[in-house]
């Protein structure tokens, strides 16, 4: 059975339009994906959706065969979903040590929390280093790195970040990106979503194309890559691009 | 030493004035939301007092334990029937305006019908007393209330800081949406900050029945002073909603001393148009964008 089941999803924001017309695909555990697609795809708003921050006008999302279509996301989180946005949402004042402890707010064992922070500065030696600076003072990748930091301190069964390049050098980017391969290690399924589909579809194993609001192509990340009528189609002209 | 005696009269009043502003700083801090009803509850609580000074002889200060714990519950009831349905609005920041606008109107009217429009107070035996350490007069009642408020302010700072919960509010109240991210029940949050924050105006309630005469319009008066302090201190921000308190209501004790009575209450409109002209997020508040 699949992790995360999507099936026939309708969804959008407050009274507006549909931005997801019926997605349906399916999250297998251990496997990582990103979701590729132009601008207005509805790429977040599907992450949004199984997160629990949106509620599916219609259709169902599944975890581990259960709908959970009307759960919260601390409920979501706590069934081990995890939603990393864009906009590094962190809390500026409080410092990377406190953003971390923040990160396993769902823990109530103390000890447990100790050892995921160590995990966490072992597997982000950076964060360790600028533990007491205030999250707000770090540059974009680290900030970036804070979150994917704080991400692991539940122990999340799969994360899902939105894209997770953006605004970084593309140095930088490459070390996020790095990061994000070394989740697979650690048993976690990770969902990505990404507007650089090259370096996405690299980091990943299986790649879905999203296209006005519905599943349009999906298969091994590196098939998509070479494809060229998909290249075409859907990357497009950005994709040409960025390769130069 | 006039200057002594001003000041520790300033300070006792500030002590009242900033629990009245934390409640309100707070609910704004979570929800993002100006409580225009705030000082109509601080009211509800003045009247409930009275009405059990009356009726039960019951003294004023001991009532907290009663309208605290109500206007708590009022407060989540109130949130969970009124506010999590304009939660997706485009227009949110206007809604709850006119909504909390409504809520104060409803109030007054309530209070009107219940208790007529004539002035009331709530007179112990110690609200015509003074209390004398050096050459400082204190009105006792000021005093108690002064205390009474600054226990709970200090309460209301250590649950903050140190139970969950308390971490749960200072998260949202920094980013909700970081904070929804790592797990927090925002709407629980809301209520429980709601809750919090008319359990603070029910307590100032109680405590200004025996300081101020009151009638239902009265709460017009104190919205504004409320706003002009938390305005000062930064929106959301409870440390700068307490010095704002302070430092205004010793302000105004001076200009009231100085200039007489009438031109007190001026400071604070002034303060609020200053701040407003040169640091609009006030003393401690971050930059927000509604």
């Amino acid at each position: 059975m699949p992790l995360l089941e999507i099936e026939d999803v309708v969804a959008g924001y407050s009274t507006g339009p549909d931005i997801l017309t019926g997605v349906t695909l399916s999250i297998e555990e251990g496997t990582s994906y990103c979701i590729v697609g132009p601008n207005g795809a509805g790429k977040s708003t599907l992450l949004r959706t199984i997160a629990g921050f949106l509620t599916p006008r219609s259709g169902e999302v599944r975890l581990n065969g259960a709908t959970v279509n009307s759960s919260r996301p601390d409920q979501m989180l706590a069934a081990g979903v995890c939603f990393v946005p864009q906009d590094a949402s962190l809390f500026p004042t409080m410092t990377v040590k406190e953003n971390l402890v923040m990160g396993g707010y769902l823990l109530n064992d103390r000890s447990l929390l100790r050892q995921k922070l160590d995990m966490v500065y072992a597997t982000f030696p950076a964060l360790a280093e600028r533990k007491a600076q205030n999250a707000g003072t770090l540059s974009g990748g680290e900030q970036q790195m804070v979150t994917l930091g704080r991400a692991l301190m539940v122990e999340p069964k799969v994360v899902m970040i939105d894209e997770p390049s953006l605004g970084l050098a593309p140095m930088i980017a490459d070390q996020i990106f790095e990061k994000i391969r070394g989740f697979r290690e650690l048993g976690i399924t990770v969902v990505l979503v990404e507007q650089n589909a090259v370096k996405g579809l690299n980091a990943v194993e299986w790649g879905f194309v999203l296209d006005l609001g519905s599943l349009e192509f999906e298969g091994p990340a590196d098939g998509i890559l070479g494809d060229p009528r998909i290249r075409e189609l859907y990357l497009g002209k950005q994709l040409t691009q960025r390769e130069g | 030493m006039q200057w002594l005696q001003i000041l520790v009269l300033g300070l006792l009043l500030g002590g009242i004035y900033a629990m009245m502003a934390s409640g309100l700083t707070l609910l704004f801090g979570v929800m993002r939301v100006v409580n225009l009803a705030h000082a109509a509850f601080i009211l509800v609580a003045s009247y409930i007092t009275y009405a059990l000074f009356e009726s039960l002889a019951l003294d004023p200060m001991i009532s907290l334990v009663i309208t605290m714990p109500l206007m708590f519950s009022l407060g989540v009831v109130l949130y969970l029937l009124l506010f999590p349905r304009l939660e997706d609005s485009p227009r949110y920041v206007e809604m709850t305006v006119l909504l909390t606008f409504g809520l104060a109107l409803i109030v007054e009217g309530m209070l009107t019908f219940t208790f007529t429009g004539i002035f009331r107070s709530v007179r112990p035996d110690y609200a015509s007393s003074a209390v004398r350490i050096g050459e400082i007069f204190m009105p006792t009642s000021q005093l108690y209330a002064a205390s009474i408020s600054f226990a709970l302010l200090i309460g209301l700072g250590l649950v903050l800081r140190f139970t969950k919960t308390g971490t749960a509010i200072r998260a949202t109240m920094q980013n909700r949406s970081a904070a929804q991210i790592v797990g927090v029940n925002v709407r629980r949050v809301s209520a429980l900050a709601f809750g919090i924050g008319m359990a603070l105006a029910g307590a100032a309630g109680s405590l200004l029945s025996f300081m101020f005469p009151f009638f239902p319009a009265r709460h017009w008066q104190w919205i504004a002073l409320l706003l002009a302090l938390i305005v000062l201190g930064g929106m959301g921000s409870i440390k700068g909603a307490v010095i704002g308190a302070l430092l205004l209501a010793v302000a105004s004790s001076f200009v009231s001393n100085t200039f007489g009575p009438t031109w007190s209450p001026i400071t604070f409109y002034l303060t609020l148009f200053l701040i407003l002209l040169i640091r609009p997020q006030g003393l401690f508040g971050a930059k927000v964008r509604l």
